[in-house]
């Protein structure tokens, strides 16, 4: 029996904060929230909505300071090195309507290109195209999906060493989603790159992501590789005797129960063996310990703290 | 070759590329010595995350399902369809429907019986010919 991991093995880190906190008023954002981004991963920062997620991110780039705690991108202090960080970054914000709303698309890019030594004025073309980007459109009267993909231009096309993606699938049509993955595939294929996405459409990116790091009220509820998430976490259907008591041992390790007659299902952090041996010594019977669903194991790890510390099931 | 993964699938998605690799090798829409996708390609196809495939494709080398030549992609592996590729498809499909099996509070004889008065029932029937059909 183990506690979710919320610090990685990790050697060589892109992105690390430490023991981060941010208050608004009486609203505590972050707390003692340490992310571990390894470079050249593609990491899910997840969480409802108002867990902290873009206050993390914008700490990042010096947009939010944190009231203690450190953050280091590439290894600067993104208070002292603010400006060499975000020349590095490629940002998406989860609100894309700021400012610039009386530029036309094309020429925003063009400004923003000008920021940028790197920037690969071919790529960029070729991504205005994928993206159907209106280049004559003013900014400000584009929906929310259209100014995603000015923005999601604007973050790829010089090819920075870390992206930082808010909600990037926010606001986008089922088919300009799929295209727009198929774009990130093909950019990490093309180009070393760490990606920071943070969201709470987890099914949506999915398929691109090797670490999950799951916030919720400000809390980085727990951290690790998308591997060892999947080979950690079960789904166990028990069946039990009348009036069963659960199994006291596992206390803290049931993330989910649900019960329906003499079966009970329940969701466990834990070595598979173990558990069922341990549940079967409470005389349940296991009747299945199946993998988790990535989607299922996020609402179970969200979940942590509120289920987890009732003794028995009910 | 069609290569499909489900997120939803609680299979990783390296171990799905894999299966279907091997599916291909074995009902034979995949021939000894023909080039798989390159990695970017399948990253793009399939949506996911180039590493991801680069780790199939290792993990298919690693079992002699496939080879790398250098500067022109991996290749799947001339000796690679025989009956061991048949019997671990094999292994895995029953290992699935026992699973499913237990899970229903069925034994292993009650789903092999299952299966045999399917088959004489000729429920399974259609499926069957059509894969026949592939085999040859």
């Amino acid at each position: 029996m183990s506690a979710l991991p919320s610090r990685l093995q990790a050697g060589d880190l892109t992105v690390a904060t430490q023991d981060l906190t941010k208050r608004f008023g009486d609203q505590t954002a972050l707390s003692d929230v340490s992310l571990q981004v390894p470079t050249g991963a593609v990491y899910l920062l997840v969480g409802p909505n108002g867990a902290g997620k873009s206050t993390a991110l914008k700490t990042l780039l010096d947009l939010v300071r944190a009231d203690s705690g450190r953050a280091e991108v590439f290894g600067l202090d993104t208070r002292s090195d603010g400006a060499r960080v975000r020349a590095n970054v490629g940002y998406v914000p989860e609100r894309p309507d700021w400012g610039y709303g009386w530029m036309r698309v094309g020429r925003l890019l063009e400004h923003h290109a000008r920021y940028f030594p790197a920037w690969d004025t071919a790529y960029a073309t070729k991504l205005a195209r994928i993206f159907d980007l209106k280049l004559n459109r003013k900014m400000g009267v584009l929906s929310k999906g259209q100014a995603r993909r000015v923005h999601l231009t604007m973050a790829l096309a010089h090819r920075p060493p870390l992206l930082l993606l808010d909600e990037p699938t926010d606001g986008l049509d089922p088919l300009m989603r799929d295209e727009t993955l198929g774009v990130l595939a093909d950019h990490l294929s093309e180009t070393p790159t760490t990606v920071l996405i943070s969201t709470h459409h987890v099914e949506e990116v999915e398929r691109l992501a090797d670490h999950i790091g799951v916030l919720r009220e400000g809390t980085l509820r727990a951290q690790m590789t998308i591997d060892a998430l999947r080979a950690g976490l079960r789904r166990y259907r028990i069946e039990v005797p009348e009036g069963w008591q659960g199994v006291a041992s596992l206390n803290g390790t049931v993330l989910r129960r649900a019960t329906g007659g003499r079966e009970v299902q329940w969701i466990v952090w834990g070595d598979e063996r173990d558990v069922a041996r341990r549940i079967t010594d409470a005389n349940g019977i296991v009747r299945e310990a199946a993998p988790v669903s990535l989607i299922d194991a996020t609402l179970a790890l969200l979940g942590t703290g509120q289920t987890a510390t009732a003794a028995t099931n009910s | 070759m069609l290569i499909s993964v489900d997120p939803g699938d609680p299979r990783p998605i390296y171990v799905q590329i894999v299966d279907e690799v091997r599916r291909a090798m074995v009902v034979g829409t995949l021939a000894p010595d023909a080039p798989l996708p390159s990695v970017r390609q399948l990253a793009v196809d399939l949506r996911v995350n180039p590493n991801t495939v680069s780790q199939a494709y290792r993990e298919l080398e690693r079992e002699g399902l496939a080879y790398v030549r250098r500067g022109q992609g991996t290749f799947v592996a001339a000796t690679s369809v025989n009956g061991t590729e048949r019997r671990a498809l094999a292994a895995a499909v029953a290992a699935r429907a026992l699973r499913d099996a237990y899970r229903n509070g069925l034994s292993a004889r009650e789903l092999i019986d299952a299966i045999e008065a399917a088959e004489s029932t000729g429920t399974a029937a259609t499926l069957r010919d059509g894969a026949e059909e592939t085999e040859q």
